[in-house]
């Protein structure tokens, strides 16, 4: 019983911590830190501000608009992919359906193909001249260059590449299921729809609050299709805060600013994380 | 006669049931589709109006020219052999990992795992400027070095390793030590042979997390040449804004290996998503 380890234990554990804090949990201190700072890399600038980049943050305009442009993006985009991941899901669970199998392969394509290369095909989509999906609409929309279309366009290409995931993830959730339940309702006599709601739904609640929460943190952090696509136009209509901190960290090399503007987002998204998961205890205890 | 009535109503159910699945199934695979056959196109074609579907004629020429003039090919092996190294390195951390974390008993080591699992929702956004300035800070921009140092360890590789690992009994490990085996015997010889099922879902994902990186590598990497795929995909459509055949083409390549590998292993993928589940 020598389960105490030895040598290969020790350096293990020695290298998870401090490859962990090397390149972790010191960022988040070094991102605090220059906060409070005036930092700019490129002129090895470090100078001590104060709450000077804080009160910038919160004053700023650009800083809301790009927190409302972001929750509203991470909410359409987790409501679509739940409700099309549910839709699709139980179609595909019904019996009447042959080739399962196939459909879930198409379906979860879009999810692996690598994102920036799949953008720019998209790009070409929502192309006013040599777009495709123009054409198959009938409609003459300049996606991408239009404020009021550009979130729109951002927010399809998300929906499209992800909406298979969820697919997978919920089949796998209804063949988890108890088969019973379904006999049962089935010689009460329960329409599709009263199974749906009254033992599908109730049974699958943690699968959804799990993909609803992942989405959610996911797309907080949504940034490449804003800098492939739009760099945050038309306008201010498609800043989404982690482009914002790219784009004021990396365009402008304001470090300082673009720290606080992170460590915002990082105790958003960690409130949204607690939050959530207090939420999903609760269920699941029920 | 009840058998008959339920046929009667089953059949449009039926039938609408394909058609809303096979509605989204064209959805899901038309933008490829549609790719590959404007990647055949010239470009007089793909900016006429009176455009159609698929090709004219089937011509490799923008592939041969992007190929040559934009030396795609040298892009993809950076990214070929960035990713596989990658994928190589992150496997065995996170075997040696989740098997020290499943396997030994030590004090802190709930804590560590935990901590290592709250490591997953801190966002990429906020590290990479701190991990910008400790790379310049050691003179390391534009190395392979400050690509692949920071991506060596993966939480959820080793979350899912700690999860085979804990499926391999004691006494299997004990026997190899009565036997005299060391501590790493017992993790190469015994323990690293039985997680063939997580070594392959970690690799697929892994891979093409990696073939995916694009943000970090365009940071760093300086040096047009040493760039990879994705970062040269934004390069080449910044400089041949006006290309679309080309970069139709580009695109294509950066994505149809992806694909056939995705259709070869499809199994393993789905089977795969449930573990990948943990990082969502």
């Amino acid at each position: 019983m020598r389960r105490r380890g030895g040598a290969l234990k020790n350096i293990v554990v020695c290298c998870l911590v401090l490859f962990f804090t090397v390149f972790v949990v010191v960022p988040i201190i070094v991102v605090f830190i220059g906060s409070f700072h005036q930092w700019n890399p490129l002129k090895g600038e470090f100078k001590f501000l104060g709450l000077e980049n804080w009160k910038k943050v919160f004053g700023s305009e650009l800083f809301w608009t790009s927190m409302g442009n972001t929750v509203l993006f991470a909410a359409v985009a987790t409501f679509f992919r739940v409700m099309l991941g549910l839709a699709l899901s139980n179609a595909l669970y019904s019996r009447l359906i042959k080739y399962k199998s196939v459909y879930r392969v198409l379906y979860y394509l879009p999810t692996i193909t690598p994102l920036v290369a799949v953008t720019f095909v998209w790009k070409f989509i929502f192309d006013p001249q040599i777009g495709l999906l123009n054409k198959m609409l009938g409609t003459d929309i300049n996606w991408l260059f239009d404020s009021r279309y550009a979130m729109v366009a951002i927010l399809i290409l998300t929906i499209w590449k992800d909406f298979g995931y969820a697919v997978i993830i919920f089949l796998g959730g209804l063949y988890s299921l108890p088969r019973e339940c379904y006999e049962a309702a089935e010689v009460d006599g329960a329409c599709a729809w009263q199974r749906f709601r009254w033992i599908t739904f109730p049974l699958l609640k943690p699968t959804v609050l799990f993909i609803v929460i992942t989405s959610l943190i996911s797309y907080f952090q949504t940034y490449i299709p804003v800098m492939v696509l739009t760099e945050g136009g038309p306008g201010t209509s498609t800043y989404l805060s982690s482009y914002l901190i790219f784009d004021e960290a990396f365009s402008k090399y304001n470090f300082g600013y673009a720290s606080a503007l992170s460590f915002v987002l990082f105790l958003f998204i960690a409130v949204m994380t607690a939050l959530s998961w207090k939420i999903s205890g609760n269920v699941q205890t029920d | 006669m009840q058998n008959a009535g339920k046929m009667h109503r089953e059949k449009p159910a039926a039938l609408v049931l394909n058609l809303v699945l096979i509605f989204f199934s064209i959805l899901t695979i038309l933008p490829f589709v549609w790719m590959v056959c404007s990647s055949f196109k010239t470009n007089a074609e793909i900016s006429s109006l009176t455009q159609t579907f698929f090709p004219q004629s089937l011509n490799f020429d923008n592939y041969i020219q992007v190929l040559e003039r934009f030396e795609f090919l040298k892009y993809f092996m950076n990214s070929l052999i960035y990713a596989l190294v990658i994928t190589a390195i992150t496997i065995y951390t996170s075997a040696i990992s989740g098997f020290v974390l499943a396997k030994y008993q030590f004090r802190g080591r709930r804590l560590l795992f935990a901590f290592i699992l709250l490591t997953m929702m801190v966002p990429g956004v906020v590290t990479i400027i701190p991990r910008y300035t400790m790379m310049q800070t050691l003179g390391w921009l534009d190395t392979y070095k400050a690509l692949v140092l920071p991506s060596m360890f993966t939480a959820f590789g080793i979350f899912l390793m700690r999860q085979a690992c804990m499926s391999i009994p004691d006494e299997m490990l004990d026997a190899a030590r009565i036997d005299g085996a060391g501590e790493a015997r017992v993790f190469h010889g015994i323990v690293f042979p039985q997680l063939h099922n997580s070594v392959v879902s970690i690799a697929i994902f892994q891979f093409l997390w990696a073939w995916d990186d694009y943000l970090w590598p365009y940071l760093v990497i300086r040096t047009e040449d040493k760039q990879l795929l994705s970062v040269a995909l934004n390069l080449f459509s910044g400089r041949y804004s006006t290309d679309y055949a080309g970069l139709f083409a580009a695109t294509a390549i950066a994505i149809v290996p992806v694909i056939v590998f995705y259709l070869i292993f499809q199994k393993r993928f789905i089977e795969g998503v449930s573990a990948s589940a943990v990082k969502g």
